[in-house]
């Protein structure tokens, strides 16, 4: 659209702000994943910056094996499949009763639900622990799975709300004149038409819950229900570390996101904007 | 069933367990942390126990006062992150935004913005590991680099333990900033523009009379959404620092933490903490709709 007054000297200083930020971005990950091909006595004995002379495998083996890390992977494709899951419906047919069925107590509740969206986890974690201690589901996945869907739902409602108003009344009315009850046209009509903001908050609940670590360091104690997240610093030490193996759990944990990302990467991205525009 | 019963029965049903488990696990212990900061409660049974007793503020009271100055020094760091993004981050996504949006470049638009939104994707907790390996210790990057200029140079945390921990924080959000521009900056009409071109506007007359005046909601929102993230931060600093050396990168999330779950718990503090960060994020969704009604329109 601007090909006229753009002189060449601007045009450089552009590319070159984009590429240096580019390779800012990414050098740090970049950098990783080729450590993670070396071991420890090379990481500590050779440039740092270089690249491996023998691509050594015997991380991986070691870390996804013997370090638990097969373990830990099921266990946050669980976390993260289940979350979403419940996340998505629950929301959905919270957003269509919001939308589409009138109450006086909408207000209300769907309030409730916009507040929670700038509420940090951190302000409610003690009171959870303690809960979650006296009602004994420390360390099970019902522990971990509650909180996660529940800290999914203030977005997950304030995005279905928002999607279900704008599908027009007459769809709803024209059902109900035909005889369909309410849950019917939920089920029917309402929650295929959703799948646009369906998919974009399971892109977004998905990403939470996969990165998510404070709950599950405080809520789960030995390895058995932990996830990645919880899991990445075991490699590092205070008196000394196997940075070969810490590299390369760091690299495990983050290629499934990654290849997420680029795969979703539009969704992802305008799910962001979405989301931070209401603050 | 008559259709008023079964109009009230389908509400009951589609909201009730969105309701149920929000209100228990996030809006209870809201509250619950409230009535916990007003006690001496210091572990044991919670429910029923007779020695709790409420002691009024006197947690908050030694939160404030005490000679430490833990609060205001974790304070103090929350607001160095503030300070990160509205100095740092939102200027620099505004200015890579203006340059996507505007088409100043010709090829590549996707992958700089896929590349430059990156970091955002990763758990913060792996970037706090990555960057401790990378730039916080005596096998670092940081200091390869070093011992190309001294080769005798030995790895010490530095004078200002801050600062590592800011530019990281600085290399995560950019991109962040950046996409909420970038989307806000897409919304403004193309005709404006090009009328203001006609009229013989140049870039910095576009830049600096259309772009800025039009984006003026978005970067108070932004920066309100940087005030809301220091509180939320937390992950990057456990793994990258824990807080040391001697509390000097310790920020109120993690102070918090430390006063619940290490060494003696004192949950009181630790709630009145919580608290005071549940009424900064209260303050600011009032400052967020007031701004949302002053500046109304321009970004729904």
């Amino acid at each position: 659209m601007d090909n006229r007054s753009v002189s060449l000297m601007t045009k450089t200083i552009v590319y070159a702000v984009m590429i240096l930020f580019a390779v800012l971005s990414i050098y740090p990950i970049f950098w990783l994943v080729i450590q993670s091909f070396k071991s420890n006595q090379v990481y500590l004995t050779t440039n740092k910056l270089s690249l491996p002379a023998e691509w050594f495998l015997g991380n991986y083996s070691f870390v996804w094996i013997r370090g638990g890390f097969s373990n830990f992977f099921v266990n946050s494709v669980i976390y993260s499949v289940v979350t979403v899951s419940v996340v998505v419906l629950l929301s959905n047919m919270a957003g269509f009763a919001f939308a589409k069925i009138k109450y006086r107590i909408t207000p209300l509740l769907h309030g409730l639900f916009i507040v929670g969206i700038l509420l940090t986890i951190q302000s409610i974690l003690i009171p959870l622990f303690l809960m979650m201690n006296a009602v004994n589901l420390l360390n099970t996945r019902l522990g971990i799975l509650i909180p996660y869907i529940a800290l999914g739902l203030p977005m997950g409602v304030y995005l279905c709300t928002d999607f279900i108003r704008g599908i027009h009344d007459e769809l709803v009315e024209a059902a109900r004149i035909d005889g369909a009850g309410f849950l019917r046209i939920f089920a029917r009509i309402i929650f295929p038409m959703c799948a646009p903001v369906s998919v974009t908050l399971a892109i977004i609940t998905f990403t939470a819950t996969w990165n998510e670590f404070i709950l599950m360091n405080l809520m789960t104690a030995g390895d058995k229900y932990k996830s990645i997240p919880a899991a990445v610093g075991r490699f590092a030490g205070s008196l000394g570390s196997d940075y070969g193996k810490l590299f390369t759990s760091l690299t495990i944990s983050l290629l499934p996101i990654l290849i997420f990302y680029l795969i979703f990467r539009n969704q992802i991205t305008k799910g962001v904007a979405a989301g931070a525009v209401k603050g | 069933m008559t259709a008023k019963s079964e109009r009230r029965f389908s509400y009951a049903l589609l909201v009730l367990p969105a309701v149920l488990i929000y209100l228990a696990v996030v809006a209870f212990p809201t509250i619950f942390s409230i009535l916990l900061s007003l006690t001496n409660y210091n572990g044991g049974k919670i429910f029923g126990n007779p020695n709790i007793k409420f002691v009024g503020f006197n947690s908050y009271i030694w939160m404030f006062t005490e000679p430490t100055g833990n609060f205001y020094s974790s304070l103090k760091n929350n607001m160095y992150i503030v300070a990160v993004s509205v100095f740092g981050q939102i200027p620099l996504g505004f200015i890579l935004a203006y340059i996507l949006s505007r088409k100043l470049i010709k090829r590549g638009t996707t992958f700089f913005q896929t590349m430059i939104f990156l970091p955002n994707v990763i758990s913060p907790i792996i970037i706090g590991v990555l960057f401790k390996a990378f730039f916080v210790s005596p096998h670092s990057v940081y200091m390869e680099l070093v011992r190309l200029i001294d080769p005798e140079a030995v790895f010490t945390i530095g004078a200002r333990p801050m600062i590592p921990v800011l530019i990281v924080i600085l290399w995560m959000f950019t991109g962040f900033y950046m996409i909420i521009f970038l989307a806000n900056m897409q919304r403004i009409d193309p005709a404006i523009i090009e009328a203001a071109r006609i009229d013989g506007a140049n870039e910095s007359t576009i830049l600096f009379n259309i772009m800025l005046p039009a984006m003026t909601g978005v970067i108070i929102t932004c920066s309100i959404l940087a005030i809301s993230g220091s509180l939320r931060t937390f992950d990057l600093i456990y793994a990258m620092t824990m807080g040391g050396p001697a509390g000097q990168t310790r920020v109120l999330s993690l102070f918090m933490y430390q006063s619940a779950f290490q060494g003696a718990a004192n949950y009181p503090l630790a709630n009145a903490i919580s608290t005071v960060m549940v009424l900064i994020s209260i303050v600011l969704i009032i400052v967020t709709r007031q701004m949302g009604k002053i500046f109304g329109g321009k970004e729904e």
